[in-house]
């Protein structure tokens, strides 16, 4: 019983190549995470970094709040069931299962109840004499679980338990690691290239593509809400149908023409969640849609809800349970690629090859991506709001609001500019701007709004359970901090500050057996935590004096003091004053660098700061990975 | 009514609707995997006859060879018993038998034999010593280059390898003086021999890392998991399932110095008390041409004892040559 945290966690091989990019995660006790992704996507090198057979090159492991990087696999207080069983074949069954408690110096009668209480459960009682070579591939794996069972692990990672045993057999050989997980109430890891398997027995998801995270959340939120093409594409079979296409918006109208010819018009309200940049008709987006979205057009399908067109029929494969037909929109040519789709009909559903359906394409269960980027530009919380303003006196204007701008963006003047802010910039409760609520979605603790201003449609995301009915009018405000107008010049405000530089050792001068160790940024010797010093040398050992780094911090991060130490504070000078009315800044001068900072001081001060090194990042400049 | 037939039948569908057990749960799969376990495919008549056909030109061709491999060993083994004296025999069976070439090679020299028992010992305890030094040697060596992933492993197996391919008595010369410096008092001496035959040992490394390298290397990953360190893994792991090959090992390990006749001769030539000897010195000096006429039925004799050991050796243990040790390991 266990929590994981994996913060920032590379691999990098000799030779550069990036296995494992920025893995970050947090992994809660009792859960069952599963790895998916196509091979040599990094997931199996990342399940053997938390194993402690591979090196972790950079990042932060913990295994119940405990940093384990530097630790042995035995422990680490975790067991492995690996993908070709690597059981023991001179021992027997028993001998096995009993060899890392033998190890561990444990008595002769816990072992014996250990294995057989093990043996139990996994229904290999009869067979603990015999040798591994004598049993079946099914038997087998269930030793090596039981193997894992005895040492009463905190987490279990399992990697590719299941690809060696026959499809129905890995059927019931996965509900049964289900069972077990519910049995032992332990954390499992669980790496598989099956996207069955992993929606079938993950309470979390991580898909990994290329040594990259793509997207980590419940198997439904994946299905329903994948962050890209790749997410959309690798979850559930058949595969969703992708077709290029732009999207034009007339009034309150929407209009997705399809590279093959078709067209799916909609209203602006069930496609509000993209952002009106994409819909100018130009733009190059893929629209996605399940084939369990797409159905035989019948009467009884409202038509607000499902576009109806036609399609030509290539192939029909009946399944029993289901027919898949596999249909092409444009009616010329059924096998052309471009317009294939795949539609989920009815079991006694029958037609033939050259048959011209009806069919219907939902309307609320659809996709769209970036061609370009690939991702999704119809996510569950919208990236930004657009809004069209003018800025003027320090006063923030569009479609009959104005708000007021803090003092540090009160010189700026701009007229028919673009304002983009993420939705979490937009509080309600109070402020100058009044909107009507729209309509109110509420999931996983948190609230989003959708908001009407005249014809604009605006969203705010809010912590915690809805507090507003729909139909209300309510107040607020932008938090100015996070707004960008290219048009004038404001951009958001870059809290985070990067600062170049090593770290490195000096002899003390009372013990010239110990060091003191130092930062050095910006001309200026710095004394880390040991905590720090820790984390550091457990991921890049004695290397890490000869590495560039870069140090990055937020201006919260970094705090003015009143007393002055050497190689404790940092002296500097104000050089610039920032009011964003919620919270005031400086720009500070350090050596040749210059930083900001949470603070309200004058211009001219002299500060004095302290970082705060516990959420300190620190990268190295070279491999472009994060350390710490 | 109810009657029995109606209750036993409740009975059965509680047995049925009732959650199953574990172990009953377990059973079905195993039934499961059971059901799709592949028939075996029956081999066609035509394949067999040819197969037999095959076997048969093989075998005929290999017992030729064979006999004409094995009249010279005949040859010596018979020439053992000859009573008559002298090098040369007219026939290839002796006309007379006897045991005396036998008594005479185990009668003390002080009694009119031979030392021969005293080179025996001689070399059973260098082949013994340096048989343990070298199998350490080869197989830490091995085990090394086989799991460690180290700077310098790549080139230091190459320079072995290459090293390992020059012949040992071309550094004979060399070795002579580095024992002088070594052991300045006794460099003639049996230690200096074991030294010899156990230091370069580990160049022969390639084929226990070979094997090593087969032992998949999930084995150690899953036993270093389990708690062992990594000679609990050397020792309780791969040994174990490397008897072939340390057996492979010992026995070369022990021929080696058992049959080498050129260190010996160079390092102990010139050694006064001729009951240092070795077998393969000692014999040697038989067949020289003041000896031979009186010796070479003794020399037959010996030449049978000494082969006896290794045969009785290689004999016992040829099983583990064959033994495929790692079924059951990995799936296959």
């Amino acid at each position: 019983m266990a929590s994981l945290s994996l913060k920032h966690i590379y691999k990098v091989y000799d030779g550069g190549v990036k296995a494992v990019n920025d893995f970050c995660m947090e992994i809660e006790d009792n859960e069952f995470i599963v790895f998916v992704g196509p091979s040599g996507c990094g997931k199996s090198t990342t399940l053997r970094m938390i194993a402690g057979l591979e090196d972790i090159t950079a990042g932060e492991l913990r295994i119940d709040n405990e940093i384990v990087n530097d630790f042995e696999p035995k422990d680490r207080n975790i067991a492995m069931v690996f993908q070709n069983y690597a059981l023991y074949p001179h021992m027997s069954v028993y001998e096995n299962m009993a060899f890392s408690l033998r190890t561990a110096h444990m008595p002769k009668d816990v072992i014996h109840q250990k294995v057989t209480e093990a043996a139990e459960i996994l229904g290999i009682t009869e067979y603990l004499q015999r040798k591994p070579k004598a049993l079946s591939g099914g038997q087998r794996q269930r030793v090596a679980l039981g193997r894992a069972i005895v040492r009463n692990p905190k987490v279990f990672l399992l990697d590719e338990p299941l690809s060696n045993l026959d499809a129905k057999l890995r059927a019931a050989m996965r509900s049964e690691i289900s069972r077990l997980h519910q049995r032992l109430k332990t954390t499992f890891i669980y790496v598989t290239h099956d996207q069955v398997e992993a929606m079938t027995m993950g309470t979390r998801i991580v898909v990994m593509k290329l040594g990259y995270v793509q997207q980590i959340d419940t198997p439904i939120n994946l299905y329903k809400y994948p962050d890209n093409m790749f997410v959309a594409g690798f979850i559930g079979t058949p595969q969703m149908n992708f077709f290029d296409a732009t999207i034009t918006k007339t009034g309150d109208d929407v209009r997705f023409d399809l590279d093959c010819g078709a067209t799916i018009n909609m209203k602006y309200i069930q496609a509000d969640k993209i952002l009106t940049k994409y819909m100018d008709g130009k733009h190059k987006v893929v629209f996605g849609v399940r084939p369990d979205a797409v159905k035989i057009d019948s009467p009884e399908l409202d038509p607000n809800e499902w576009e109806k067109t036609k399609a030509v029929v290539s192939v029909v494969e009946i399944l029993g349970g289901e027919t898949l037909v596999y249909a092409n929109l444009n009616v010329d040519t059924p096998d052309a690629k471009e317009g294939a789709i795949v539609i989920k009909a009815d079991p006694d559903f029958f037609c033939h090859r050259g048959d011209i359906l009806d069919i219907a394409i939902s309307k609320v269960k659809f996709h769209a991506f970036d061609k370009e980027t690939e991702v999704s530009i119809r996510k569950r919380i919208p990236e930004a709001n657009i809004i069209n303003c003018s800025i003027n006196a320090g006063k923030l204007s569009f479609n009959g609001e104005q708000l007021t701008l803090p003092a540090a963006l009160a010189d700026k003047k701009a007229d028919n500019a673009v304002l983009s802010m993420p939705v979490s910039a937009l509080h309600l409760g109070e402020g100058e701007g009044k909107a009507t609520v729209q309509w109110i979605e509420n999931f996983e603790g948190k609230t989003l709004y959708f908001l009407k201003v005249q014809d604009l449609t605006l969203f705010a995301l809010e912590y915690g359970d809805p507090v507003h009915k729909i139909g209300e009018v309510v107040s607020f405000n932008i938090d100015a901090r996070y707004i960008t107008v290219p048009e004038c010049g404001i951009l958001p405000l870059k809290r985070e500050n990067s600062v170049a530089g090593t770290f490195s050792k000096e002899k003390k001068e009372d013990d010239k057996n110990s060091y003191n160790f130092y930062m050095e940024m910006a001309g200026l010797k710095v004394r880390p935590t040991p905590e720090l010093c820790k984390k550091l040398f457990a991921c890049k050992g004695t290397k890490i004096f000869r590495t560039d780094l870069e140090y990055v911090f937020d201006a919260h991060d970094i705090h003015v003091v009143d007393m002055k130490r050497e190689n404790v504070t940092i002296p500097g000078k104000v050089s610039e004053v920032l009011d964003y009315g919620v919270a005031k800044y400086v720009r500070v001068a350090v050596g040749n660098e210059s930083i900001i900072v949470a603070h309200d001081g004058k211009i001219g001060d002299e500060v004095n700061m302290i970082l705060d090194c516990d959420r300190l990042t620190v990268k190295d400049k070279s491999l472009d990975i994060t350390i710490v | 009514m109810i009657n029995n037939e109606t209750i036993k039948n409740n009975e059965i569908e509680a047995l049925d609707r009732r959650e199953k057990t574990d172990a009953e749960r377990w059973a079905d799969i195993d039934r499961l995997e059971a059901e799709i376990e592949m028939p075996r495919t029956q081999k066609r008549l035509g394949m067999r006859v040819k197969r037999i056909f095959g076997n048969t030109v093989g075998q005929i061709f290999l017992s030729v060879l064979s006999f004409i491999w094995i009249v010279p060993l005949i040859y010596l083994f018979v020439q053992s018993f000859r009573a008559e004296p002298g090098a040369w025999s007219p026939t290839f069976f002796p006309k007379t038998w006897t045991l005396d070439n036998y008594k005479r090679l185990f009668t003390p020299y002080e009694e009119g034999g031979t030392k021969f028992l005293q080179w025996y010992g001689n070399t059973l305890l260098i082949a013994v010593c340096s048989c343990i030094i070298t199998t350490l040697f080869v197989l830490a060596v091995s085990y090394a280059f086989s799991r460690i992933k180290f700077k310098a492993r790549k080139p230091m197996m190459n320079v072995m390898l290459i090293l390992g391919m020059f012949p040992g008595f071309m550094s004979m010369s060399a070795v002579f003086f580095l024992l002088k410096i070594l052991l300045p008092d006794n460099y003639q001496s049996h230690l200096s021999l074991i030294i010899v035959y156990s230091a370069g040992a580990a160049l022969s490394y390639y084929i226990a890392k070979g094997f090593f390298d087969t032992v998949p290397y999930a084995l150690d990953e899953a036993a270093r998991i389990d708690g062992a360190s990594r000679s609990q893994v050397f020792w309780k792991i791969i040994l174990p399932l490397s008897k072939s090959i340390v057996i492979y090992t010992i026995l070369t390990s022990f021929i080696s110095p058992w049959c080498d006749y050129i260190f010996v001769s160079y390092i102990m030539s010139g050694v006064p008390d001729t009951s240092m000897y070795t077998v393969s010195l000692g014999m040697y000096k038989w067949l020289e041409r003041e000896q031979i006429q009186q010796y070479f039925t003794t020399f037959c004799a010996a030449a049978v004892v000494v082969a006896t050991p290794i045969t009785i050796l290689f004999m016992w243990l040829q099983k583990y040559y064959v033994e495929g040790v790692t079924g059951g390991a990995v799936k296959g």
